[in-house]
């Protein structure tokens, strides 16, 4: 404050001569300084000519050119799955929401779903000459933060749909509001059964929910293996909530013994959870949301000498659950082996490096989903969010990159959702076996 | 009995990483009265330097040096990046406020740890990082009592953090720089006053406290395997409550709280909770 | 505005005596009636300084532009200082029709009032209460429970919310009752367990095994909470929209400040910060300090007992998470940010720390407050001239970097590749975007941190000589690597703010400085 007699005087020239020379210094400049700019702007681009010049770079390691490269060999196949072929018709603009943990202590899922939805609209975007573009919502799986970004969507006209949220408590928050607006919005991680129950007029979801793995899994623990008794290591989260219980409950019914224990998700060590782990006990049903933990339940139930088999939940499935001997469900085929995701799992781990989660590449279905909604609504002539949301109803996604075709049901849950299951062989891998 | 002791056992480690932070934190608050609520992340960040350390040296499946070299170069590297990272958070976020509301430096410690946490997301990427330790040392290549397993990494962790706690009370009581530490603590403005320089007292504190916390982030990654850049929140909520269960302040006190909550957190796990009732399979 | 606490002109004795220095509480040296008090305090020689803590308004005045606009503020009577403000807030939601922007409204009255309950416990009974959200989370489970179809109850708003506020009180006198005694970092730590223990007691609370019942009851939903609470309805009138709860959160925002602001004055509010200042002094004044730190304590569950109804109410469900440390890592940041125990003060903070996050939420304008930012702080620290010497210097460092870089060879992304706004038209043909942006990102934000820790151990010319470089790099950083990341970038600069809000002003905005005399 003492200075600023002189300040406002100063700053404003120093700006002046800033924007002179064209540098960032101009944002706090007054309009006045526009028409130096101009002038001055040939020498500089003289100055930094290689710069601006539109050059393509020779060196083919770069990653940033690589993704874009594949995806027009990709676009081949791809571009049959879409009602428009590539080229044809105006070029479409607007925004993909995302929302989903980008931070916070489940960043593990969130950042990749992130990626994913980002990789899908580049691909889209270079496929179709459109241009849409992600909006991103971070609500760190808190649907507090949830219900603010969704207004924060809903008042943001651009955005034609929504991806995610993440979980199905943010799903319930922010339902309410986006079925009213008709935005649609497509999760790929939320999988409690009661949300597509009619609830949400504009919710749909690329996985399938918490009624079809529960049953597939707990059929194959009693019959398959044998299981007399069980103990469902429940991760204190809205996914392990309704995992358990619908394992559980088709456990029980099954005549199996039932145990389950509870773990905070943010623990790090399970091996007093595992030395309570009867030594009678077959199996261990662990409903992590992150395989990495799964791995680490199974390690320490190894360690300490328990001969129970881990049987994993599709949160699971991924590289990083890698026992010998351990199961593993999951609502797609390994999406690494599939032939047509080959092309968008190498662009994926060019540009973001590997992935871990199960949760990335459903992301990706989704953010197709909306984007062709959008991109038929626009050729139709009118792209509002009723058009698109009726658009999305009638979805369907061929080659999709979690092995064959995608569409809806009339709910929104995903047409003939069925679950498999893995057993992971002595390399770490796994191997389908139902 | 067996399963007692297996719990002993796992409580004794959790304890022992737990005791590790909580020195960290009882030490900064004797000099400083500063609760440093960034701690919990400087052992984080220990943890992932421990990572790269280990994939710098070949990875988990191959490495190039022998396993125990291997080991030793990660905790050092841990605990002197650890250590350095201290120094300058307290260079950049505690010093100006040293003279400040006892609150103030709360607020920036939260903010610091806000900082590193999202820094590293930002550098690392999402992805948890698997210490992968069952790859280079075997699964049943440790003990067992009875049908108590005592795994190489545990016995590891726990000795080490008896040795690391031995070498502070032995500085903090017989070396010049705990004399000096301990001046500090207990009067400042008379430290000043006989010829003592606070601040480099200070700063050594912090390079301490923060490497022990770096060594006990590479303990739960070669014990727990999963370091993640979120990791460093609930840690460091149990050590500072470690701490302030032994009594804040007291470098003792720290060690008994931090093996207390351990062994509490196993024996909770074990005896009081008990498994969870199921609905009856009529509810379908 | 920050008059408020210290209006009732504690200045009368306000100078120091016989070289005694002035003790104490300016609100209890300030009461002519307690002239015996003083004398009693004066022993203890901790406290706020009258004359030091006008320091700064002494300094500042006269000077500048800023300083005579506040001095005209100052100057204005209360009612002006504080309508003015309520007028734009009570206009707002009709100036403004945007869901988003009545929504972060709505928000940020809600955490107004919570600031407002913490500030009781913290900002005037001193008293470090690290379960506070739990009481927000009493609040709103116990108005879900009352009015949802979880347990088939749906009591009337005015039956609901005084139930769910009184609950929410009891709780707070519960926790209370056994850690009256402790202080300090004691009753930091077993007020930390209960906000644990409320959080993990709801998360299992969807399966409790009751006397009565064969099978385990859900009661509050686990990890899934309760979802379709309705919302309030008083008089007739159901509030359904965000402007309708905007009103009511402003409502009982305005309330509560009027309400607190007479408290605070009161002989019951000086007590409360005769408790802060000291509670054993306190105590030798025959001041009942066990019995008003429970009163603080129950004061402040009830308001956040009551913001909490409010909250479920408006998101039409209540969540576990919802309740956690990062929200009261916020509420903490808000009250001492805005300065511990001055009412203006808590609602600054309530509005920065609601506010900023969400303005942070769009890319364009946090990178608008990056760069301006970047050249005001280097305006404002320097002096001006050598200020725009320094980012002149910047200038032609980025050019003489972009010959190195090219002249290596480095692949690198035109103009038309990475560029977006305002901001990036200009920037477009002066920085140097590599086409590895990860990793080059990656490098030079270490260097980035490498080079700032570097520059604070630097001192007088070659600080100047490095600053331009500092620039350059952290635009580079920003524009390379953080901007590709808006949310990472923004909990990074979130982080960064209390960092430097706390540093350029320790005693919160408007908080008093401390002086402790020896």
């Amino acid at each position: 404050m003492r200075r600023s007699p002189l300040f406002t005087g100063i700053a404003a020239i120093t700006c002046l001569t800033l924007s002179l020379s064209g540098c960032a210094g101009g944002s706090t400049a007054g309009s006045g300084s526009s028409t130096p700019t101009v002038g001055s702007a040939p020498d500089l681009s003289s100055a930094a000519g290689p710069t601006s010049a539109e050059s393509t770079p020779s060196d083919p390691t770069s990653s940033a050119g690589t993704p874009s490269g594949s995806n027009s060999t990709s676009a081949g196949d791809e571009s049959a799955t879409s009602s428009a072929p590539a080229g044809s018709g105006k070029a479409c603009a607007g925004s993909i929401g995302f929302m989903g943990p980008i931070t916070g202590s489940a960043a593990a899922i969130g950042g990749e779903q992130l990626h994913f939805a980002e990789l899908a609209v580049k691909n889209f975007n270079a496929q179709n000459g459109s241009t849409y573009d992600v909006v991103q919502g971070d609500t760190q799986l808190d649907p507090g933060q949830a219900s603010t970004v969704g207004q924060q969507f809903v008042s943001n006209d651009a955005i034609l749909g929504v991806v995610g949220p993440a979980g199905s408590q943010e799903v319930d928050a922010i339902g309410p509001v986006y079925s009213q607006a008709s935005l649609s919005f497509v999760s790929s991680s939320a999988t409690a059964t009661e949300l597509t129950a009619g609830k949400y007029s504009s919710f749909f979801r690329t996985i399938p929910n918490d009624s079809v793995q529960g049953p597939t899994d707990a059929t194959f623990i009693a019959e398959k293996l044998n299981a007399k008794n069980v103990v469902i290591v429940q991760e204190k989260t809205s996914y392990g909530q309704g995992l358990a219980a619908s394992v559980g409950d088709a456990l029980k019914a099954k005549g199996v013994t039932v145990n389950i224990v509870q773990v905070s998700k943010d623990q790090p060590d399970y091996s007093a959870v595992v030395t309570k782990v009867a030594a009678d006990t077959d199996v261990v049903f662990a409903t992590f949301q992150i395989a990495a933990n799964t791995q680490v339940l199974a390690t320490q139930l190894k360690q300490q000498g328990k001969q129970a088999a881990v049987f994993g939940s599709d949160g699971s499935f991924s590289a990083d659950f890698k026992t010998p001997g351990g199961y593993v469900s999951s609502f797609a085929p390994d999406v690494k082996s599939i032939p047509s995701a080959a092309e968008v799992v190498k662009a994926y781990t060019s540009a973001y490096g590997d992935f871990a989660t199960t949760y990335g590449p459903p992301t990706y279905v989704a953010a197709q989903a909306i984007l062709q909604a959008a991109q038929r609504a626009c050729q139709a002539g009118s792209s509002d969010r009723a058009a698109v949301l009726a658009q999305m109803k009638s979805t369907s996604i061929t080659d999709s990159i979690l092995g064959g075709t995608l569409t809806f049901t009339a709910s929104g849950d995903v047409e003939g959702a069925k679950f498999y299951v893995f057993k992971i062989g002595t390399d770490g891998v796994p191997a389908l076996v139902q | 009995m067996e399963f007692f002791g297996q719990q002993l056992v796992n409580g004794l480690t959790l304890g022992s990483v737990y005791a590790l932070i909580a020195l960290g934190y009882t030490l900064i608050y004797g000099v400083l009265q500063l609760l440093n609520f960034a701690h919990g992340d400087v052992y984080m960040v220990g943890a992932f330097i421990g990572f790269f350390v280990m994939i710098g040296l070949g990875g988990p499946a191959a490495p190039m040096v022998p396993v125990w070299l291997m080991i030793v170069a990660m905790f050092l590297a841990a605990m002197l990046g650890s250590g350095i990272l201290g120094v300058l958070i307290e260079q950049f976020a505690y010093r100006p406020l040293r003279n400040s509301p006892r609150i103030a430096p709360l607020i920036s410690a939260l903010g610091v740890s806000l900082f590193l946490q999202n820094a590293v997301l930002l550098l690392f990427g999402p992805r948890i990082r698997d210490y992968a330790t069952t790859e280079y040392i075997p699964i049943g290549s440790g003990f067992s009592i009875g049908s108590i397993r005592l795994d190489p990494m545990r016995i590891l962790v726990v000795v080490l953090s008896v040795i690391l706690m031995f070498v502070l009370v032995r500085l903090v009581n017989r070396t010049r720089f705990g004399r000096g530490m301990r001046a500090v603590a207990f009067d400042r403005e008379a430290a000043v006053m006989m010829g003592i320089d606070v601040n480099r007292v200070v700063v050594l504190t912090f390079f301490c406290a923060s490497a022990l916390a770096g060594a006990a982030g590479v303990m739960v990654g070669l014990v727990f395997f999963n370091v993640s850049n979120f990791m460093g929140f609930l840690a460091g909520l149990k050590g500072f409550t470690a701490a302030v269960v032994g009594g804040i302040g007291s470098v003792g006190g720290a060690m008994v709280g931090g093996l207390l909550i351990g062994l509490l957190e196993a024996f909770a796990t074990g005896y009081l909770s008990a498994n969870r009732p199921t609905r009856s399979p009529s509810s379908l | 505005m920050s008059g408020d606490d210290s209006s009732d002109g504690a200045s009368v004795d306000g100078a120091p005596v016989d070289g005694a220095p002035i003790t104490g509480s300016d609100a209890i040296s300030g009461d002519p009636g307690s002239g015996p008090e003083t004398l009693a305090v004066s022993a203890l020689n901790i406290g706020t300084d009258e004359w030091v803590a006008q320091h700064e308004t002494r300094t500042s005045t006269g000077h500048g532009v800023g300083a005579r606009v506040n001095a005209l503020w100052m100057s204005g009577p209360a009612a002006v200082r504080w309508g003015l403000p309520l007028l734009v807030f009570v206009l707002f939601p009709v100036l403004v029709s945007d869901g988003y922007l009545l929504r972060i409204g709505v928000n940020l009255g809600l955490f107004a009032l919570l600031a407002l309950g913490l500030n009781v416990v913290i900002g005037y009974a001193g008293l470090l209460d690290l379960g506070f959200v739990a009481f927000y989370g009493c609040g709103a489970y116990a108005y879900a429970l009352l009015s949802s179809d979880k347990l088939g109850v749906h009591l009337p708003t005015w039956l609901s919310v005084p139930a769910a506020v009184l609950f929410t009180a009891l709780i707070g006198l519960l926790v209370s009752l056994p850690s009256r005694r402790l202080s300090g970092d004691y009753l930091a730590i077993v007020t930390l367990f209960f906000g644990q223990i409320f959080t993990e007691l709801v998360l299992a609370g969807d399966a409790v095994s009751l006397p009565g019942a064969s099978d385990p009851v859900d009661i509050t939903g686990g990890a899934n909470g309760i979802s379709g609470v309705s919302g309030w309805s008083v008089f007739g009138f159901s509030f359904n929209t965000n402007r309708s709860y905007y009103y009511l959160v402003l409502f009982f925002v305005v309330v509560l400040v009027l309400g607190l602001g007479r408290i605070s004055r009161s002989r019951m509010g000086r007590a409360w910060r005769a408790i802060g200042e000291d509670p054993l002094a306190a105590a030798s004044m025959t001041i009942r300090v066990n019995r008003l730190k429970l009163l603080a304590f129950v004061v402040g569950a009830g308001i956040a007992g009551l913001s909490g109804t409010i909250f479920s109410a408006v998101q039409v469900g209540v969540y576990a998470s919802s309740f956690d440390l990062p929200m009261l890592i916020l509420l903490y940041a808000a009250v001492i940010l805005g300065g511990s125990g001055s009412l203006p003060g808590t609602l600054i903070g309530a509005a920065i720390m609601s506010v900023l996050p969400e303005v942070l939420r769009q890319p364009t304008y946090s990178e608008l407050l990056f760069f301006v930012g970047l050249v005001a702080g280097v305006l404002w620290i320097l002096k001006p001239k050598i200020g725009a010497l320094v980012l002149a210097a910047t200038v032609a460092v980025g050019f003489a970097i972009n010959i190195v870089l090219l002249a290596v060879g480095v692949p690198y992304l035109s103009a038309a590749e990475w560029t977006q706004g305002v901001i990036g038209e200009l920037l477009g043909r002066w920085l140097f975007v590599p086409q590895d942006r990860l990793l080059w990102g990656n490098v030079a934000f270490v260097l980035l941190i490498i080079a700032v820790a570097a520059f604070s151990r630097m001192h007088g010319r070659a600080k100047m000589w490095f600053l331009p470089l500092l620039l350059w790099l952290s635009v580079f950083v920003w524009m390379v690597r953080l901007s590709t990341e808006a949310s990472l970038t923004r909990q990074l600069v979130i982080g960064a703010t209390l960092v430097v809000l706390m540093i350029a002003r320790p005693q919160g905005i408007f908080g008093k400085q401390r002086v402790e005399v020896l």
